[in-house]
């Protein structure tokens, strides 16, 4: 009793009972789970026996088509949302952020956007695999026909399911994206504004010259956070596809390699050396972009 | 910073021109947002088998509309109640056991100074850009080695400590005063006592924010439990929607209207409490 | 203060609970009758409707064995979930069930290419029944001299024509015999009508393998190696490629005819004749209400002079599961709910599918009994066709390969989607796939 009242009162024990719970989940579930897979990798497994074939993974794996059309695939995705889900979120943001227009619409327009986020990525995708069916009767077809033009086979071909998991990250990411530049225009000193417009800058002007700069974190948290989301994306394609698979798997991605390979079809080895090579890939994009955004330095600081 | 000075005349719209046309613009984006979801709901008064060939359509055959899927929900939607009651039960246990492991941990990484806390807290960054999907292989190899399939607790345990959680906790509490936690101390409270009577009541509004950011995650995680569970008495909403999905006696009807029916509690809650929802889905932002 | 305290260790006993309880979540059950001298046997399914007959077949069996009930409990999960599931709880060893439906292009998953294999031969099981069944059908789930699995159905191949459409361009199902026939017809029902005559799947493969049959094709060498760009496969895909261009063949909705998705354009007559497995018939039935009193079965065009006149197309084969402790108990259920006649009558009458057992295709009560609702639907009796084909079905060797798996994934995902929906000649699109499946298997 009196050890572990020493212990409750002592300023040196607390702070490792405290992080014990963190230290535990590391080793089970980070750590022992990332060995695991690199010894996997270096593996042959059938009905549970394991053979150490070295490196015969990688190099699958390296002449592998389809592992390299997945890598394409997942990074075309990761680029394209972070193209649209930057700009158009901060237009968007700043016209709210503007003092002209209606605080009411303003309001009930903030909300809606972030409705879609509340949408998990199996509803989502449901209603999203609805709206682009290949029919002539189905949504999307009926407005290309108001245009005139014929029904798409959305997503049988590689554009048409492309623009669909392009819409269905829009939708639901939009609203989240336009909250993050809020949040951030609204801690830019309302100083900075007014002086501007003493020196005569135009909206446009104070927009680049004030806004954007002063966003910078922002931006670069929500980079971030795309970069990760865009590789590692699978269940939006999983959910819009009805499965993993995909014509021309034009929807396959690494995480969806990955399944396949390791849980479809068994060969837990190869789907390893996928996922040793995603998250290499994924740490020394994120490691460069932080230490090039100067993130570190700042945490470090504190 | 010094702008440029205009150099050209600028079209300057009248001021209530100008706000009726962003107006306008506004209620369009919003309509479009919403379109999808206002669609299904139109979806859940029609034939299921017919939406599933014909998607999702402004084309609809009025006299075809009707009530039946709803008496069908209430009254032959065989396990989706009992889907909906496990996905509320989970997310309740998963997201109190998360608040408080991790703000337990966060409060460590934020007062204290201890060996090794660098190392750990990069590693809870570092944790933070990690997908999770590149550990589910070898976990689901270990939790079937060990014979947990099918549990709950193995869909809880690993997300207890949750990088984004701990990280946004520490931010917080880096924010309270000093002098408060040594108050605490000067009163004879142990340390853990300090966390429990002082810090906690002041965090209020980080634990509302981490609530909801978890509950939405964990009322929509799919992967894992996916992986994870067998036996469809104990599917979640997901994942028991998703075995709607299968071709052949299929049940469409509930798979269109039960999954419009799961975004119910979360937007009754969001209705509520929109303001922590904010706060919760946009924590990671907060200024480091 | 002590409130708190007990909050804490309230919450940690909680903890240690969950952790002590699932800990215990484990436990394997032990075989043999319970009390009330039933056995329980737990199986897993992919079809809702297969589980509703395993259960109408559970009972039957207790009527007739009243010493020796059984206590089914069917699992449903969707198709790709049952088989990840049971793959994995196949290489731990644990959380299995004891009997289980296993999709034929799956079923080599559960056997190597030594014959290893976590099923269990029903060879003995099968004996009263065998020289009823169709044998190509029980070699489908037979490895090395073992009968690892019992089929559902025949699955042979017919076509289904839709006569009044056929009628109004002037073109004669019944002088169909060969693919040319069938080219012939449909380009001239095309040219008529400006729409689709047949399918070309992009997304499912069964169709191309019967083609590949009755070319004697093999997707694989004797050695078993993968030569899915052997002349006669390039043969059998060029063939359907060239009917493709002549209007004969287009893609549908959804990939398959057997999607939800095409049922509507089937249905709405944009398609008039499908050549598929037996068993569509209840797709017709179930989905397709506007074709009653339409549609003709006829047996599938041929190849003049070709090996075999049609195969089987698709296929469960329901297997036991070797380490289950009612191994014996379950296959001698199985035997019975999946290969004796009456279960057999049952196939065809709630299923509509061509059942297994030959004796039940010559009781003509069964066959033409004018209130049977797939009777009713169609204009010709499916087993007249089924006993016209009858010496001639074939069996296709690819199917026994342990890598049939992956080159159906590669045909369904990407090769048949570049023949037939992006036009990329047969012999390329098979090259890529040769190519792409020798580094998969390395």
């Amino acid at each position: 009793m009196v050890v572990l009242r020493r212990l409750l009162y002592s300023q040196k024990a607390a702070p490792y009972l405290f992080i014990a719970p963190f230290v535990i989940t590391l080793l089970a579930f980070w750590l022992l789970p990332l060995a695991r897979t690199f010894l996997l990798s270096t593996q042959e497994v059938v009905f549970g026996q394991a053979a150490f074939i070295g490196f015969d993974n990688y190099q699958r794996l390296w002449e592998d088509r389809l592992f390299w059309k997945a890598m394409f695939n997942s990074a075309r995705y990761m680029v394209l949302t972070i193209a649209l889900l930057i700009p158009v979120p901060l237009v968007l943001a700043a016209l709210i952020n503007s003092k002209i227009g209606s605080e009411r619409v303003k309001a009930v327009f903030k909300a809606s956007m972030f409705v879609p986020a509340l949408t998990s990525v199996v509803v989502a995708g449901i209603i999203f695999r609805l709206m682009f069916a290949e029919t002539g009767t189905g949504l999307m077809n009926q407005i290309v026909g108001i245009f005139g033009l014929e029904p798409v086979r959305w997503l049988r071909i590689d554009t048409g399911g492309l623009i669909a998991l392009l819409a269905l990250a829009m939708w639901r990411w939009t609203g989240v994206n336009i909250l993050y530049f809020l949040a951030g225009m609204q801690s830019i000193p309302e100083e900075y504004y007014e002086a501007a417009t003493i020196d005569g800058a135009s909206r446009l002007q104070q927009f680049f010259h004030i806004t954007l700069p002063n966003l910078k974190p922002t931006i670069v948290y929500v980079t971030t956070i795309s970069i990760y989301g865009g590789l590692a994306m699978f269940l939006e394609s999983f959910m819009l596809y009805r499965g993993n698979s995909s014509p021309n798997d034009q929807g396959l991605t690494v995480i969806g390699y990955l399944y396949r390979r390791g849980i479809e079809q068994n060969d837990l080895g190869f789907a390893s050396a996928v996922g040793v090579v995603l998250v290499v890939v994924i740490m020394t994009i994120n490691l460069t972009f932080l230490t090039l955004s100067g993130t570190f330095k700042k945490e470090s600081a504190q | 910073m010094s702008a440029q000075p205009a150099t050209r005349t600028k079209v300057q719209l009248p001021h209530w021109l100008h706000g009726s046309v962003q107006t306008g613009f506004l209620l369009v984006l919003t309509l479009i947002v919403l379109a999808p979801l206002l669609i299904m709901f139109v979806a859940t008064f029609q034939d299921g088998n017919d939406v599933i060939r014909r998607g999702l359509s402004l084309d609809i055959d009025r006299s075809s509309l009707s009530l039946d899927n709803y008496v069908m929900l209430f009254t032959d939607s065989g396990p989706y109640f009992r889907w909906f009651a496990n996905s509320i039960l989970l997310t309740v246990v998963q997201v109190a056991g998360t608040l408080l492991v991790s703000s337990f941990v966060a409060y460590g990484f934020a007062v204290y100074e201890f060996k090794g806390k660098t190392a750990l807290f990069i590693a809870v960054l570092l944790l933070m850009a990690v997908p999770f999907e590149i550990m589910m292989l070898p976990l689901y190899v270990l939790v079937n080695d060990v014979g947990l399939a099918d549990s709950y607790s193995v869909i809880v345990l690993p997300f207890l400590a949750a990088a984004v959680t701990i990280f946004y906790f520490r931010q917080y509490f880096l924010g309270i005063p000093k002098d408060l936690l040594e108050a605490g101390r000067m009163d004879g409270a142990t340390e853990f006592g300090i966390f429990f009577k002082i810090v906690v009541p002041v965090a209020k509004p980080a634990f509302a924010a981490m609530a909801i950011l978890n509950g939405m995650i964990i009322w929509n995680n799919f992967l894992w439990p996916l992986l994870v569970l067998r036996s469809e008495s104990k599917f979640t909403l997901p994942i028991g929607l998703n075995t709607l999905l299968t071709p052949h006696e299929n049940n469409y009807e509930l798979l269109i209207i039960g999954s419009l029916f799961s975004l119910l509690p979360v937007l009754v809650l969001f209705l509520l409490f929109q303001r922590f929802f904010v706060a919760g889905m946009t924590a990671g932002a907060l200024k480091g | 203060m002590t409130t708190r305290r007990r909050i804490t260790s309230l919450l940690a006993a909680g903890l240690a609970a969950t952790l002590m309880l699932s800990a215990c979540g484990g436990s394997e059950e032990e075989g043999g009758p319970d009390a009330e001298g039933r056995t329980s046997i737990d199986m897993w399914v992919f079809a809702e409707l297969h589980g509703t007959y395993y259960e109408a077949m559970a009972e039957a069996w207790n009527e007739k064995n009243p010493d020796k009930e059984i206590k089914l409990d069917v699992t449903v999960f969707p198709y790709d979930e049952m088989h990840n599931k049971l793959q994995l709880a196949v290489n731990s060893g644990k959380g299995l069930p004891d009997v289980v439906d296993i999709e034929v292009n799956k079923f080599s998953n559960f056997v190597t290419e030594d014959g290893r294999t976590p099923l269990a031969d029903l060879s003995e099981a099968a004996e009263p029944y065998q020289e009823d069944i169709v044998q190509a059908r029980m070699d489908l789930y037979a490895r090395e001299g073992k009968q690892l699995g019992f089929p559902t159905h025949v699955g042979a191949q017919v076509a289904f024509y839709n006569i009044p459409l056929l009628e109004k361009a002037g073109v004669d199902y019944t002088t169909i015999k060969t693919w040319d026939d069938f080219k012939a017809a449909g380009a001239k029902y095309n040219k008529a009508t400006g729409k689709a005559f047949g399918v070309a799947s992009t997304d499912t493969n069964i169709t191309q393998p019967l083609v590949m049959a009755q070319l004697g094709g093999d997707l694989f060498d004797e050695d078993g190696n993968v030569t899915v760009n052997s002349p006669e496969v390039v043969e059998a895909i060029e063939l359907l490629q060239d009917m493709q261009k002549a209007g004969a063949l287009s893609t549908i909705p959804g990939g398959s005819p057997d999607i939800e998705e095409a049922y509507g354009p089937i249905n709405n007559g944009d398609y008039a004749a499908i050549v598929y497995p037996a068993w569509y018939t209840s797709r017709f039935v179930d989905y397709m209400p506007d074709l009653a009193g339409d549609i003709a079965i006829a047996p599938a065009p041929v190849i003049e002079g070709g090996e075999v006149a049609t195969v089987g197309g698709g296929g469960t084969g329901t297997a036991v599961i070797d380490s289950s402790p009612d191994k014996e108990f379950a296959a001698e259920w199985l035997a019975f709910a999946k290969l004796s006649p009456e279960a057999n009558v049952a196939v065809w009458e709630e299923l509509g599918f061509d059942p297994v057992n030959m004796s039940v295709w010559e009781d003509k009560d069964v066959t033409h009994n004018p209130e049977n609702k797939f009777n009713k639907y169609f204009r010709t009796n499916l087993f007249d066709v089924l006993n016209e084909v009858k010496g001639d079905i074939g069996h296709f060797e690819s199917f026994e390969n342990p890598n049939l798996p992956k080159v159906d994934e590669v045909f369904t995902t990407s090769t048949y989607n570049q023949i037939f929906g992006d036009g990329v000649p047969a012999k390329q699109a098979l090259d890529q796939a040769q190519a792409d499946l020798e580094n998969q298997l390395k």
